[in-house]
């Protein structure tokens, strides 16, 4: 296995043209109208799901008529009449306690089960799903009971326990709809849920057959019941928690993290082939076989993207390896939360405004990784990125540095110290900070510093932010040496003065966590000896009061108010008290 | 070169995409909320629709009489409609009773010990009133008796207003006979009510 050859710094143009041979088709342009590798995918139980949800519909709308709503009640209650005709006193007393079990104790216990559980495990965004949905199923169950206002079956002795109208059954659609909420937002999808759907019908099953049995409901209020608590719920959480992007996993890791099994995987392997002509090795999606040539890599360090390893044929038929960054929408809205924390918490120092799309958040980033190369930064080499599903998910290809280390675990001696700090000398000079230097994110190999994940990275920051960078180099740098030699090192590049007002500018949230832990860790306190080896320097303020931040502050304070006060008015409209 | 009028827009919507989602899934809870509470409110079935009706017949099976909103004066609403197999209540609240609505039961029997009789509001019901306080608060009940049920009435008016507010409450809700409500359901649905 080789690498593609690192340019040396600066001496190049463009970097993307080398493997665009690799294929021999090279690239493929998607014409107007064909989907994209991965469209939005509306599978066959969701189809199906709808249709039930039109028959609900279509049964509402037949039961506002009299004479349609005669016809369907005679027709319930013929089937009731069979039912009831198998009554015995053993038998009763089985199905009301079938009933019982399913009482509004039971469905509010599974309810804030399943919201301890969701916020045990920091699932907020399948809570703010389930809370939205039972929200809104209650409130649809509500308005059609009113709308309809269906008498209980007549003609014949009801055994159980009722209330309200019957049209649709809110017992079966709550019981229907708590299990449900288990199994889509606390459940893996797979083996586990397809098990749980099986046992929640199971016990579905069971229930409506007690109420039909004790007459408390007619069959129709059962059957549009089940249709709001089960499909209704289920294309709801497909709309706003969709498995692909926002899977359930107990099997640790960051949650930002997408699979890129299955549909995704083919889906990677075809764009990178149409898109920038590479050759992913060991997989041939047409035949259907597991794609092997691109995997996770490197998980446990990132929790804003999910990185791959992609295996491609390089020019010279020889295997290369390149690195990739799979963008999603809940990465989008992680940076966006990101921001709005750091503007909230020391204000706006720096430029937090959020992406507006994916592809304009890996966008800047490939700019990033170019405008760095081009400054003779020793920063991946781009190769572009490819659109997975528009404005949806995208995958930025770059190199893959092979044979490199994490500094922490390579020997640092004195030319690696002068390579990094000449590389924030470069950085400095080209107008550039990188905004998140700390170990995990620079590399040594054969005695030369590599930087990477460049997505934070500002061009003409402020001289704070690039004072920053020179600190956390430092730090880093003094880790596996002493803060004296570091200090005496940076000398040959940094003026005394730089080095002073990078230490007058650091605090502990200017330290990316990685850094501040190993520092902990460490013992030493590297940052008061740097500021004691430095001329004196008052500190730079790092919290800045503008009428920006007291806004932010302020409005999430007043949303945070607001929202406790919906969210009793909540519990009681929802049911859940 | 100028981008397509299509590319601007889709442009211009990837933009403002994630903000208008949020903005309408915001608007439409609160819309849904609200709606929801109003619609919860407002649900007595009405003397004019029978159809809706039935579920209080059912409530207590005997009952001849059912109660029903006959029209509310201005300032009336009504809320907490709870019918069941214990029978069916609901509350009455006046602009100018704040916090006191009367709470209207209907239920198979009930205790008229120290009620004094007055009017019969419909044919064959016998009507009392028992009167707990009458200053400063003017509180009791009013009993609407008929065979198979009972329709109490629970009232808590300041002294002062408790007349028009008599008037205005007994004038809102009206008595609907089962045997009409039978003879309704047999006719638009052909089925029939249990006696």
């Amino acid at each position: 296995m080789t690498t593609l050859p690192t340019p040396r710094p600066g001496r190049e143009g463009s970097e993307v043209t080398p493997l665009i041979t690799a294929s021999l088709r090279g690239r493929r342009r998607r014409p107007s109208g064909e989907p994209p590798p991965l469209p939005r995918h509306i599978n066959h139980t969701i189809r199906w799901y709808l249709l039930l949800v039109g028959v609900a519909g279509g049964l509402w709308a037949g039961m506002s008529v009299p004479a349609l709503l005669g016809i369907i009640t005679r027709a319930d209650l013929a089937v009731l009449r069979a039912v009831i005709t198998v009554r015995a006193a053993w038998l009763t007393h089985l199905m009301l306690g079938v009933n019982a079990l399913a009482s509004p104790w039971t469905t509010h216990l599974v309810a804030w089960g399943t919201i301890a559980v969701l916020v045990a495990f920091r699932r907020f965004r399948h809570l703010a799903a389930y809370l939205v949905i039972v929200l809104a199923t209650v409130l649809l169950i509500s308005a059609m009971a009113l709308e309809i206002g269906r008498m209980r079956p007549v003609g014949m002795q009801i055994l159980g326990p009722w209330q309200g109208y019957a049209q649709p059954s809110r017992p079966v659609a709550t019981l229907a709809l708590a299990l449900v909420g288990i199994l889509y937002t606390l459940v893996p999808a797979g083996r586990w849920r397809n098990r749980g759907k099986w046992a929640a019908a199971a016990i579905l099953a069971a229930f409506c057959a007690a109420r039909l049995y004790l007459a408390v409901d007619h069959p129709t209020d059962q059957v549009t019941a089940l249709i709001v608590g089960w499909p209704l719920a289920v294309v709801a959480f497909w709309l706003t928690v969709p498995n692909d992007v926002f899977p359930v996993s107990y099997r640790g890791g960051r949650k930002a993290h997408l699979d890129i099994g299955g549909r995704r995987g083919a889906a990677i392997v075809m764009a990178l082939d149409n898109q920038l002509g590479l050759a992913v090795t060991g997989v041939d999606n047409q035949l259907g076989l597991a794609v092997t040539g691109v995997e996770p890599f490197g998980l446990e360090a990132s929790a804003g993207s999910t990185p791959l390893r992609i295996q491609v044929r390089g020019p010279d038929g020889g295997k290369t390896v390149l690195f990739g960054k799979l963008y999603a929408l809940n990465h989008l809205r992680s940076d966006r939360w990101y921001k709005l924390a750091r503007t909230v918490v020391y204000g706006r120092l720096e430029d937090e405004k959020p992406f507006s799309t994916v592809r304009r958040l890996v966008e800047y980033e490939d700019h990033l990784l170019r405008l760095m190369r081009d400054a003779g930064l020793p920063t991946p080499r781009p190769y572009g990125f490819v659109e997975i599903t528009p404005e949806r998910e995208y995958l930025i290809v770059m190199e893959f540095f092979e044979g490199g280390q994490e500094i922490r675990n390579a020997q640092v001696d004195d030319r690696v110290i002068d390579d990094a700090l000449r590389v924030v000398r470069r950085m400095w000079d080209a107008g550039v900070a990188h905004r998140d230097i700390k170990p995990s994110n620079i590399l040594v190999r054969d005695g030369n510093v590599l930087l990477i994940d460049v997505a934070f990275a500002a061009v003409r920051p402020t001289p704070w932010r690039q004072a920053v960078d020179l600190a956390n180099m430092m730090l880093t740098l003094a880790l596996a040496s002493t803060p004296e030699h570091v200090y005496e090192r940076a000398l040959s590049v940094f003026a005394a003065d730089d080095v002073a007002e990078a230490f007058a500018a650091c605090r502990s949230i200017t330290i990316p966590s990685q850094l501040r832990s190993l520092i902990r860790a460490d013992g030493r306190d590297l940052t008061g000896r740097f500021r004691q080896l430095a001329p004196t320097r008052r500190p730079i303020p790092v919290q800045l009061w503008d009428i920006g931040r007291v806004k932010v502050t302020a409005g999430l304070i007043a949303a945070l108010v607001v929202a406790v006060a919906l969210f009793s008015v909540y519990l009681q409209v929802a049911g859940l008290l | 070169m100028t981008p397509r009028p299509e590319a601007r827009r889709h442009d211009r919507r990837a933009m403002h995409r994630p903000l208008s989602a949020l903005l309408a899934t915001v608007m439409v809870a609160a819309a849904a909320t609200l709606t929801g509470c109003a619609a919860l409110g407002d649900t007595v079935p009405g003397c004019g629709d029978p159809l809706r009706l039935a579920i209080i017949a059912q409530s207590v099976p005997g009952a001849s009489y059912l109660p029903c909103i006959r029209g509310l004066p201005q300032g009336w609403n009504t809320f907490g409609f709870d019918p069941s197999q214990d029978g069916t209540s609901f509350l009455l609240n006046s602009d100018r009773s704040p916090g006191q609505p009367v709470t209207v039961r209907l239920t198979a029997t009930c205790t008229t010990s120290g009620a004094s009789p007055s009017p019969p509001r419909a044919p064959g019901v016998l009507t009392y009133t028992r009167l707990d306080s009458i200053s400063p608060r003017f509180a009791g009940r009013l009993y609407d008796v008929f065979p198979g049920g009972c329709v109490s009435y629970s009232f808590d008016f300041t002294t002062g207003s408790q007349i028009a507010l008599m008037e205005q409450f007994e004038e809102a809700v009206g008595l609907y006979p089962r045997q009409q409500l039978r003879l309704v359901l047999k006719q638009k649905l052909g089925v029939e009510l249990n006696s």
